[in-house]
């Protein structure tokens, strides 16, 4: 394949997902719109009670005055220009909103990534070489009870032990909002503060990636070529790690990809737990403030971000994997 | 070779989780008649510790954990097994519908599918239950709607790869009708992978209904083993036995399914098994 | 012979002076860490009163007066003021060395500006507090003349810096007030000036060097986190991560535990002010609670103590009617019916036959659904505890859990329930937190915290309207005393306690709580040892 194919190929993929996201943004709002209940009522009910005419007065503030279709019309229009709109609760426009809680997000979800995949695929790995042994045994349900057990329960646990009981990591929060460090310092403190959230988060993902590991490492053995790599005499210790490890790989990679685009969305149990400014938690406190604006926002960039990662992946693919065909 | 059956429930694995499972399903069953008090009736102070009075001991308002613990399991495991029915359900229509037909019904289903990968599942939950309020019905209902993706996407894959072999192709001949092509031929074919992802989907569920349950949108009415979770969580370190209880039950029950759906991955693939 | 005792005595006066723990311990300096749940939407306490947003904002703005914890009135930005014998003029004198935190002063024209220009048209309680206000003279730059068109004798409750926050014309005059560039950067008097508000995780307000009040603020810095989960809440202050929490914000069960630590301790001061009663409000115009019976037969079963020691673990004590009994002290309060006697169970049960709903076979009487207040988990509980305590006398009760914009709805819009749990403050004066509930101006569809109960007599609209201008307090007090007890035999609404909130203090900050308004007070006095 040459570069210009590649590059067509990219830029015809891309010209596919403005529908798709277009699509999904009417959708999401669509959706939103069947919830009762809106953002005047909830402001005023924060309020503690406000009379009927400053109600009336937010809704024709918000728009909501105006029917629906208007009202998706008036916010298709400003997308197309990226104008995510402003969030009336929050006094402040969506992007800026969005943009503040991107990076903690990002580094709580990049953080998490790259433990649950190092670890997890390096213990699948082991557990399909120690195949039916007691040791494989012992992986598969660990990784089902880190799998099952709650995050929240994790989560306070951790807190529990690590930080009140042996004072090693602070309870929550991402930097010492007594000190303020700067610089390198700075980046010391906040590495502390994200170590529990990013355990009890990985906790989670490694099972699944280990368990993902295992069964695929499993499978490729069992393919042809390696029989026939056994066949050339090759040991397998060369077949495991030049072959089946690699092509095992590929769909933990999918996944993982996959679930880096739901990561994005952030974990509202995690944040909550660790009071880490993430996604998720402004997602969760959006929708039940009904400040739709806001959680639309966020529905529009982790769909963006989901297309992309799945675009990226199809690359990867493509590029590890010569047999698979761009079309 | 040995037999399915014999593959299946030689298996050690299989034959504990299937133990676990098969209490949890009775219990369930026979809830009225273990526990015939109302699991939410307050019988007692509140945060007696186990082995006192009540075996399980109380929670804070003073109501049986034991009596939860039992009517939680028919909560539980009724809105799981529904919500994964009705995910599979439709998961396998559309997804049969789709892989058989092709083309233009494949690529409205796999935007539709990318629209559902798009929103966090776990968010579109909460949304869900958000538009339609806490109830039993409506956990069914938001579970079962974030789950079905996946399922009509291996489906849909199975059915490709079906759809091209001769005893299919002899159907089409023969003139069979295409649903009756899709059902008797097709649709078998792709029942192994359908059942492993739909037993794992049962334990997905269990862990959504107690997630949910933790942040407040569990069922208010009926007594899970999520809502115990999260009216316990509050207490976690004075009475321990209130998340702990329902906790290690869910915690049992989700290996449990997955010992038993590994158990029917290698059972119904040999080739893996006897590697 | 006579002056030596003397001057021993004044020397050990100048001793405890200059030696004294006070003296030594007011030096300046520290960060104070407050916990504020939840994160507020904004920090605009001039459009909005949500809870959160005082906690931060009050230390920013000054208001024109202060209290203290018989709700007297103090001095603030105003150094004095007087009521005319009409009571429709209330002359300010205000202070004349005051900046904002840009540098520019304060004078009268910022007055006229907060109170008609934003807060009697913007503040959602501002709007019914300046009802009467016709206009704020300025005859100079440091006097405000109230014109009213009423005597409004509640007005003068409402003044405090949380309540309404004095402005700075030249900032929050420019540009629309409702979507103000200002509205996350606070600009005001107070003895803290905004710095940076992080989302999700903090606001940091920092000493304003130039307070009027000499040498205050003491601490350097306050920093109000954002903790989303309460366990961890805990936590943070259990490990002295943060100094301070309130309202609720530590769940009940933990604030003993956490009292008992050494570095800790607990006051339920400082809601004197606010006076928040934990209630269920009746459809009274919905079958079977149309009957007076039925409504009293529910208050009777409703069994508070426990509720009280369950659901919050006792920080409460029985409401007697819906007037706090933090109003003993300005003799506003009253009791109605006892519900608490302790034969209630089977008056309630009598209640409910003579109403014509005796019991079936299956033991109940006839069937509702009960709302629950969604605001977590207590209010969770306490809805499990009224569904049992109502199948006890004969009432099957399903319970309903949603979420806030749908349940406000469901109460203030479509009035389409039975019965629900509620949570109202008394605030300053019966006026603004206590007539809202029965009034029949009241009885307004889509304004929430209003009368959802949709009920009202003629006589308790006469007395109410009576009190509302009445100024003299023992007058007022004859009033509410006959409303009291008419409201509690009507039952349009079930007082069941009046909360405690607990505050979690750290013994390292001291003279953090020192008026009714509490963590909505502005910490110019708090200082670390």
């Amino acid at each position: 394949m040459t570069g210009s194919e590649l590059g067509r190929y990219i830029i015809r993929r891309l010209l596919q997902t403005v529908p798709v996201v277009l699509g999904v943004v009417v959708m999401n709002f669509l959706l939103l719109q069947l919830a009762p209940g809106d953002l005047a009522t909830v402001l005023a009910g924060e309020a503690g009670g406000a009379p009927k005419e400053y109600i009336d007065q937010l809704r024709q503030r918000f728009g909501q005055d105006q029917p629906v279709l208007v009202q998706l019309f008036n916010y298709l229009r400003n997308i197309v220009f990226l104008d995510l709109g402003y969030s009336f609760r929050q006094s402040a426009p969506v992007l800026d909103l969005l943009l503040a809680r991107l990076v903690p997000t990002l580094l709580l979800m990049g953080a998490t990534l790259i433990v649950s995949l190092g670890i997890g695929v390096l213990t699948g790995v082991l557990a399909a070489l120690w195949v039916r042994t007691w040791k494989d045994h012992l992986v598969s349900v660990a990784a089902i009870v880190f799998y099952a057990t709650p995050l929240f329960w994790v989560g306070l646990m951790l807190i529990l032990l690590f930080s009140i009981h042996l004072d090693w990591f602070p309870t929550s929060g991402m930097e010492d909002v007594v000190a303020f460090h700067e610089g390198w310092a700075r980046v010391v403190d906040i590495a502390h503060h994200l170590v529990l959230p990013t355990i009890t988060l990985s906790l989670f993902y490694l099972a699944l990636y280990a368990r993902l590991m295992r069964a695929s490492m499993l499978e490729q053995r069992g393919l042809d070529y390696v029989t026939t790599a056994r066949a050339k005499g090759l040991t397998d210790r060369q077949i495991t790690t030049r072959h089946v490890f690699r092509n095992a790989l590929l769909p933990v990679v999918t996944m993982a990809g996959v679930q880096f685009g739901g990561l994005l969305g952030g974990s509202v149990v995690v944040e909550s737990v660790f009071a880490w400014p993430g996604l998720g938690q402004l997602a969760y406190q959006s929708l039940f403030a009904r400040d739709f604006n806001l959680l639309l926002g966020i529905f529009f960039l982790s769909s963006c971000l989901v297309v992309t990662v799945n675009l990226v992946v199809d690359l990867v693919y493509v590029v590890l994997d010569p047999r698979i065909r761009i079309g | 070779m040995r037999s399915f059956r014999q593959r299946f429930l030689g298996n050690p694995r299989v034959a504990l989780g299937l133990a676990w499972l098969g209490l949890v399903v009775a219990v369930a069953l026979l809830a009225d008649v273990l526990a015939p008090k109302d699991p939410f009736a307050i019988v007692g102070a509140p945060f007696a510790p186990p082995a006192g009075d009540f075996v399980l001991g109380t929670d804070s308002l003073g109501r049986d954990v034991a009596a939860g613990l039992i009517h939680g399991a028919r909560t539980t495991m009724l809105i799981a097994v529904l919500s994964t029915l009705a995910a599979v359900g439709f998961g396998a229509i559309v997804g049969a519908v789709t892989g058989y037909y092709g083309k233009l019904v494949d690529d409205v289903l796999m935007r539709t599918t990318e629209f559902f990968q798009t929103i966090p599942s776990f968010l579109f939950a909460i949304v869900l239950i958000a538009i339609l309020s806490p109830s039993a019905v409506n956990l069914v209902i938001a579970i079962a709607t974030v789950s079905w993706p996946p399922i009509a996407r291996v489906v849909r894959g199975e059915v490709l790869a079906v759809r091209s072999r001769e005893f299919v192709q002899a159907a089409v001949v023969a003139g069979q009708r295409d649903s009756a092509i899709l059902v008797t031929q097709v649709l078998p074919n792709t029942l192994s992978p359908l059942i492993v992802t739909g037993s794992l989907l049962v334990a997905t569920a269990i862990l959504f209904e107690s997630a949910l349950s933790f942040l407040g949108l569990g069922a208010p009415n009926q007594m899970s083993w999520g809502f115990m979770i999260g009216a316990g969580r509050s207490f976690m370190r004075e009475a321990w036995w209130l998340v702990m209880v329902p906790g290690v039950a869910i915690l049992l029950t989700v290996l449990a399914i997955n010992l038993v759906g590994e158990g029917l991955n290698d059972a119904l693939n040999p080739r893996l098994a006897d590697l | 012979m006579h002056r030596i005792p003397f001057a021993m005595a004044s020397a050990a006066i100048a001793v405890a002076l200059f030696a004294g723990p006070s003296a030594l311990a007011q030096k300046p300096g520290g960060t104070l860490v407050q916990i504020t749940q939840p994160e507020p939407p904004n920090l605009a306490p001039y459009i909005s009163t949500s809870g959160p947003i005082g906690q931060v904002t009050a230390k920013v703005f000054d208001g024109l007066l202060d209290y203290d914890f018989d709700l007297k009135p103090k001095p603030a930005l105003a150094e004095s003021f007087t009521v005319a014998p009409d009571g429709k003029t209330v002359t300010f004198k205000l202070r004349k060395d005051v900046k904002f935190h840009d540098g520019k002063p304060f004078t009268s024209a910022d007055v006229r500006f907060t109170i008609m220009d934003v807060l009697k048209t913007n503040h959602p309680r501002g709007i019914a507090t300046f009802k009467e206000v016709t206009a704020v003279e300025t005859p100079d730059p440091h006097t405000a003349v109230f014109k009213l068109a009423t005597p409004a004798p509640y007005m003068m409750m409402a003044l405090s810096g949380y309540e309404s926050p004095i402005l700075p014309k030249h900032v929050y005059g420019v540009g629309d007030i409702k979507t103000h560039a200002k509205a996350n950067e606070p600009v005001g008097t107070g003895p803290f000036r905004f710095v940076e508000w992080r989302r999700g995780e903090f606001v940091r307000l920092d000493k304003n060097k130039d307070y009027w009040r000499a040498g205050q603020p003491y601490l350097d810095r306050i920093v109000v986190r954002f903790i989303a989960d309460a366990s961890t809440r805990t936590a943070a202050l259990e490990k002295g991560e943060a100094h301070v929490a309130g309202f609720g914000a530590v769940p009940y069960n933990d604030v003993k535990k956490l009292g008992a630590l050494p570095s800790l301790e607990v006051t339920t001061k400082g809601y004197e002010m606010i006076s928040p009663i934990v209630e269920l409000v009746i459809n009274t115009r919905k079958p079977p609670f149309d009957n007076q019976k039925v409504r009293q037969a529910v208050s009777y079963a409703v069994d508070r103590k426990f509720v009280i020691d369950n659901v919050w673990f006792g920080f409460g004590k029985p409401a007697m009617g819906p007037i706090s009994s933090n109003f003993a002290p300005s003799g506003l309060y009253a009791a109605g019916i006892d519900f608490t006697v302790a034969d209630r169970i089977e008056r309630a049960n009598k209640l409910l036959d003579e109403a014509g709903f005796p019991k079936k076979a299956d033991g109940f009487r006839f069937e509702i659904v009960h709302d629950i207040t969604p605001y977590g988990e207590e209010w969770q509980r306490f809805g499990e505890a009224v569904q049992q305590a109502l199948a006890q006398v004969g009432i099957k009760a399903t319970l309903r859990y949603e979420d806030v914009a749908k349940w406000l709805k469901r109460l203030y819009t479509d009035y389409d329930y039975f019965i629900s749990s509620n949570f109202l403050y008394n605030l300053a004066d019966p006026v603004l937190g206590v007539h809202r509930g029965f009034h029949s101006d009241r009885i307004k569809p889509g304004t929430v915290f209003v009368n959802g109960a949709r009920w009202s007599t003629p006589e308790t609209d006469a007395l109410m309207d009576k009190a509302t201008v009445e100024a003299d307090a023992a007058k007022r007090s004859v009033l509410y005393k006959d409303l009291v007890q008419k409201v509690s035999e009507g039952s349009p609404v079930i007082y069941v306690l009046e909360l405690q909130f607990p505050t979690i203090v750290n013994k390292q900050f001291r003279n953090v709580i020192t008026g009714p308004l509490g963590i909505y007070g502005n910490f110019a006095t708090a200082y670390r040892q």
